[in-house]
């Protein structure tokens, strides 16, 4: 198909234009130039990397290897030594699981420690070899540095918004609020939506958008909350209200929501 | 008017008195106070008396009694890790042979009662503890859980492991001090103990007295209190676990038996609220209990879910696999523990709307709280298995 194309360009040209051989050949040859140039480019580029990259695994290896032998040996003296009998009679608690036993914690640290260390020096390595070539990596290493960061943020953020749905759906269970499940997820996307703003803004992506957008979500999340909420729960504060003006000062305040029975007190848990 | 030794140091050392008991009083309010007094002053004579309290005591009311001041606690419903604290510390101060600790509730107990509690620390027993004589639908935290738990693990037939009031031998006082000083040391003072538990554990005597009708705790919130003291426990069997894996037989329950309950005006009680709370907790947190409890317990919350407030009975079996699944992933941390025990909170209601409802049968309260420490006996095996290998199918 294509050559069929080509054949019929070239008869048409032939058939509307006469030849101009000198000004192709030019055009070609600058063509073929400006190819060669970016090629060479890509090779030097690709020539200053593989060094930093070869460095890079070459750390990372060595340092995981450090980090095996450092962690076998450790948990071998360590277990030699009864470190986890010692600290269990001091602590009158021998339940150690054979996975979080204080040796096996300590080795495992020891071996992430090294691998850690590992990557560090393989960041270092590959960035030296790209302080000699051009800004262009320094700005990519700097731009993965925030990436990396940002992806932690992430990771923190989802953690607290699932501790906090949870810790609210099982107070809000246990206070008997028909709308927990709604309240929960509400509170989870409030997180969500801090996380995601954070995450956006330290990449520094969409600018005085991200903050826009940001602000009218969250207002829009905790307005519908607070609408919920209030339309909701207007018994349970009313009843709050009562209790609470009927016996100010008293020692301790009974269950505000805890199901006893219908008769009072009659039920008593302690 | 005039107060003996509310400001004195705690270190002061009272010769011990005739028989060696000294008394030891939980922080408690003026009213409780007087009465636990009034019962003291009539169970022994003033001079066996020696009284340890963080109250100010009028000197004038009390000037036979010999009083010395305990450090302060902050009030607490039951006697606390700090209370046991201070016991030992003032148990060896003043060469006491023996301890009577009262809690702010102590004050229902009769004369005879405190006297059977000292007479036996003072004799050979380690531990006195009594047994109270509740109404139908009280204590059902210690009915449900703590009871039943203890008895399986522990092989104790002590009815009340949480009781305000104990008797201390000096042995014991100390082995609690060295319990509570673990707690004390990271400011956590206000932990209950599990003084049955550590006799046990120390191979220690232990006896317990009927002592009649008591004054119950006033207002603790059930979802704050519970997972207190469902925690507590958890972490206490957690700690010996050692000790209960190994099978002991339980002690003959010839040598005391409970007496019956008189039937009360408050045995009729409405179900609906606790079956709302569950059914609610059913549709809001199946996915939490999904993590802790094996497809069997599920179906059979399933179905309870579904059933009516008349037919209403949660069997003994699957409540005593619950409590075993909670304890487990309490020990494995499944999910946070402050979770997991909120989670417990629905379940432990819908048991005790299963409760009312065979009691409401006719069936005899105690009974039905023997058939459930019966089937968490018959249990043992499950969490003993799971214990050593938690990563078996459970189906």
């Amino acid at each position: 198909m294509q050559n069929i194309l080509a054949v019929m360009l070239q008869t048409s040209i032939n058939q509307t234009s006469p030849p101009l051989p000198a000004d192709n050949a030019s055009i070609w040859h600058h063509m073929a130039d400006a190819l060669h140039q970016s090629f060479d480019r890509i090779l030097s580029l690709l020539i200053a990397i593989l060094p930093g990259i070869l460095a890079f695994l070459v750390s990372l290896a060595v340092f995981s290897l450090i980090g095996i032998a450092l962690s076998a040996l450790l948990h071998r003296g360590l277990t030699a030594a009864k470190l986890d009998e010692h600290l269990a009679h001091g602590r009158g608690n021998s339940d150690w699981m054979p996975s979080t036993s204080p040796t096996a914690l300590i080795a495992r640290a020891s071996f992430w420690a090294c691998v850690l260390l590992g990557l560090i020096i393989g960041v270092s390595a590959f960035d030296a070899s790209f302080s000699t070539a051009t800004a262009l990596p320094s700005l990519f290493l700097t731009y993965l540095t925030r990436v990396a960061e940002a992806a932690v943020l992430l990771i923190a953020g989802t953690l607290v918004a699932r501790f906090l749905a949870r810790s609210v759906l099982i107070g809000a269970v246990n206070e008997q609020l028909q709308y927990a499940r709604f309240l929960s997820l509400g509170i989870k996307w409030l997180v969500l939506v801090l996380t995601a703003a954070m995450v956006l803004d330290h990449l520094q992506m969409g600018g005085h958008v991200v903050e826009l957008a940001f602000g009218i979500l969250f207002g829009g999340i905790v307005l519908t909350l607070a609408l919920a909420v209030g339309l909701g729960s207007r018994d349970l504060v009313s009843r709050s209200l009562e209790k609470h003006s009927g016996h100010s000062g008293e020692y301790s305040a009974a269950p505000p929501a805890t199901p006893t029975s219908g008769s009072g007190d009659s039920i008593r848990h302690f | 008017m005039a107060t003996t030794a509310p400001s004195s140091d705690s270190a002061t050392t009272s010769a011990p008195p005739g028989n060696g008991l000294l008394v030891l009083l939980a922080a408690m309010t003026p009213e409780q106070f007087e009465q636990v007094f009034a019962s003291l002053t009539a169970s022994f004579p003033a001079e066996d008396l020696l009284i340890a309290s963080p109250n100010a005591i009028s000197a004038d009311a009390h000037s036979s009694l010999r009083i010395v001041s305990a450090p302060a606690n902050n009030p607490a419903w039951t006697l606390t890790a700090a209370d046991f604290a201070n016991a030992g510390q003032l148990a060896e101060k003043n060469e006491a042979r023996a301890i009577l600790m009262l809690g702010p509730e102590s004050g229902s107990l009769g004369p005879p009662a405190l006297r059977e509690l000292a007479n036996a620390v003072l004799s050979t027993t380690d531990l006195a503890v009594p047994c109270y004589d509740l109404p139908p639908h009280a204590g059902l935290v210690n009915s449900a859980i703590l009871y039943p738990l203890t008895r399986a693990l522990f092989a104790s037939r002590v009815r009340f492991p949480l009781a305000d009031a104990l008797g201390l031998s000096l042995r014991m006082a100390k082995c609690m001090a060295d319990a509570a000083r673990r707690f004390t040391a990271i400011n956590q003072g206000e932990r209950p103990l599990w003084p049955v538990n550590e006799a046990t554990v120390a191979g220690f005597a232990i006896e317990q007295f009927d002592v009649g009708a008591c004054v119950q705790p006033a207002g603790p919130d059930l979802n704050t209190i519970l997972p207190l003291v469902a925690g507590s426990l958890f972490s206490d069997i957690k700690a010996k676990a050692a000790f209960w894996q190994r099978f002991r037989p339980l002690p003959p329950a010839d040598n005391f038996t409970l007496m019956p309950l008189a039937p009360s005006a408050d045995a009729v009680v409405d179900i609906t609220l606790m079956l709302s709370a569950f059914q609610l907790a059913y549709s809001n947190l199946h996915e939490i209990w999904s993590l802790v409890l094996p497809p069997n317990s599920l179906l059979g919350l399933k179905r309870l879910s579904t059933t009516d407030a008349a037919a209403f009975h949660m069997p003994e079996d699957l409540w005593a696999r619950i409590v075993y699944d909670f304890l487990l992933a309490y020990r494995l941390r499944t999910i946070n523990r402050g979770h997991l025990l909120g989670a417990l909170i629905p379940l432990y209601l819908a048991w005790v709307a299963s409760h009312i409802n065979i009691t409401a049968s006719g069936t005899d309260p105690e009974r039905h709280i023997e058939a459930v420490a019966a089937a968490f006996e018959a249990d043992k095996t499950y969490i003993v298995s799971r214990w050593r290998w938690p990563d078996r199918f459970n189906p």
